[in-house]
């Protein structure tokens, strides 16, 4: 049944080679597709253009922020729900439900719960004396689209720590506590360490995922203002799709392309080491 | 938990209702704006009492801004895809989950290489395949790319699922006689029900929920329900009524799928690497 897999490769190689290609290429649209052999040109202007240099660095921003926030909140909330007893579903399921909404409409509800008139975050905060321009200013609008992605992706980690702690041994927490460690000694010593591994997962989960996505950022900001947030997966679909310097483009994704094979590299040891890939 | 303080119950209790809050208030009120009047929607302060109105769904199916294309479009694209998707990957899975080839672990970062791949990169190449094919603006098109987030997705889920699986079973039937084949279709498959259905769903939510790839690929004839919230957004203004609608028709059902396969969904979205419950 491996035939199957086939299809895979197809859908898999065939863009690979493609892409690796036009990053060595100029790439004309004009009256069909033309490719132009162009050596290393696109590479070598990578390395020395400060635009690029400095999506790279927002998007180290980003990742960092979002990444950070993500696994404190998730693990936190997870030690939470954990010690809930009643309605504990109900609670769960309402807390997931930010994880299956289109990163599309999160941006746009951004927008909306941001707006500068009838904003409804923009009206709360206006009490704690925060400007109505929170797309408007840099350093607001870089917290707005890091807060909309800690929004939606922070259940994941939530949940998958939370399968970690179901995962304790009983007997290990009882034995603690008989010994007389108080609730933060035991979730210092006792809990945290067991669930690392799994902690660990959610993290490169996230990380791979991280740069896989620009569509928050996309419809909220489009990358401003004045590129305060514009990440290198906007910056790359600017040079593709605004300036039509596909070739550019190209070489600029291989980046990326780098960036989440060396996060695969490291989730397939991890997989090993839990006797996941048999 | 024995001899909780009421002290420490009503700190839990405080902190989950904050938690509760920060993730539903943006969702209730996207719902809550949708049954807005446009005057209602645009108060400073907001208001929280108001008529309801049905005008903003009603105006997304009739007239010029019908959605019903686009619904239509979504569904066909995503629920292809994601059939595919689930079809191949059980028989790719069980390959894999069976197979003792040598190499096993390449096999397995190239698939999740795949899956991991930025959009953004995987759009260029799929731009000039499709131009010079011709499946540009074409549900097809749409069908071929989620493919390639799709098919790498479900390969390894339910891959993980069968490894859950004892192979003791499908060997006690081909002792009596069952072929591979059969052992796969009559005792391995019904046993994997859930991570089956699972898999399908996520796949469908991830292509349902799409925007760059169908942004980037599709004109007029296939445009996705995404695609059409994001046209409310011009130069005049937004229309924050009908884009209020629209989002609760795009969300609403993704988390009905979703919430439904909850007890397996660490498993699928840490790809096999935590079995959950």
């Amino acid at each position: 049944m491996l035939p199957a897999l086939i299809p895979l490769a197809i859908v898999s190689l065939v863009p690979f080679g493609y892409i690796v290609w036009m990053s060595f290429s100029k790439v004309s649209l004009v009256g069909g597709v033309h490719m132009t052999w162009l050596g290393v040109d696109n590479w070598s202007k990578m390395f020395s253009d400060p635009n690029v240099l400095s999506s790279w660095k927002i998007s180290a921003v980003f990742f960092g922020a979002t990444l950070l926030l993500e696994m404190v909140v998730g693990v936190g909330i997870a030690i939470l729900i954990n010690e809930i007893i009643f309605a504990r579903n109900i609670v769960l399921s309402v807390l997931l439900m930010p994880m299956f909404v289109a990163p599309v409409i999160v941006g746009l509800l951004g927008r909306f719960l941001t707006d500068s008139t009838f904003g409804l975050y923009t009206w709360g905060l206006s009490h704690l004396g925060i400007g109505t321009n929170i797309l408007g200013h840099k350093s607001s609008a870089m917290a707005t689209v890091i807060v909309m992605d800690v929004w939606e992706w922070t259940p994941l980690v939530m949940l998958i720590t939370l399968a970690g702690l179901a995962a304790v041994p009983k007997a290990l927490i009882e034995a603690s506590s008989l010994d007389g460690a108080t609730y933060f000694q035991r979730l210092r010593f006792v809990v945290l360490p067991s669930i690392s591994g799994v902690v660990l997962v959610a993290l490169l989960v996230r990380a791979m995922d991280a740069i896989r996505f620009f569509d928050i950022i996309w419809i909220t900001t489009n990358g401003g203002p004045a590129d305060a947030t514009k990440v290198i997966p906007l910056r790359l679909y600017e040079t593709a799709f605004r300036f039509f310097d596909l070739g550019y483009a190209a070489a600029i994704g291989l980046g990326m392309l780098a960036f989440s094979i060396i996060f695969a590299n490291i989730f397939v040891s991890l997989l090993e080491k839990r006797g996941a890939t048999r | 938990m024995i001899g909780r303080s009421r002290a420490t119950t009503l700190l839990i209790g405080v902190l989950t209702t904050l938690v509760l809050l920060f993730a539903v208030v943006p969702l209730l009120w996207m719902a809550l704006s949708s049954f807005k009047s446009t005057g209602d929607i645009a108060t400073r302060p907001p208001t929280f009492l108001f008529s309801p109105t049905l005008e903003h769904y009603d105006r997304l199916f009739s007239g010029g801004n019908d959605i019903t294309n686009y619904i239509k479009n979504s569904i066909f694209a995503a629920g292809v895809s994601s059939l595919i998707a689930v079809v191949l990957g059980a028989l790719g899975g069980y390959g894999l989950s069976r197979s003792t080839m040598r190499g096993k672990r390449h096999l397995a970062f190239w698939i999740i290489s795949t899956r991991m791949a930025p959009i953004a990169a995987v759009l260029l190449p799929l731009f000039l395949i499709f131009r010079k094919l011709n499946l540009l603006d074409s549900p097809y098109g749409l069908i071929v790319a989620y493919l390639t987030f799709n098919l790498p997705f479900a390969v390894w889920i339910m891959n993980a699922f069968f490894n859950g699986l004892p192979s003791s079973l499908e060997e006690a039937a081909m002792t009596d006689g069952a072929s591979r084949w059969g052992a796969f279709w009559r005792i391995a498959l019904p046993l994997t029900k859930p991570g089956l259905v699972t898999t399908w769903i996520l796949c469908l939510v991830f292509s349902w929920n799409d925007y760059a790839f169908a942004q980037t690929f599709s004109g007029t004839k296939s445009q996705t329900i995404p695609i059409a919230a994001t046209q409310l957004i011009t130069q005049t203004g937004i229309d924050w009524g009908q884009v209020t609608a629209i989002g609760t028709i795009v969300v609403l059902p993704m988390v009905v799928a979703g919430l439904a396969v909850r007890r397996w969904l660490v498993t699928g979205l840490t790809l096999g690497a935590v079995t959950g419950e």
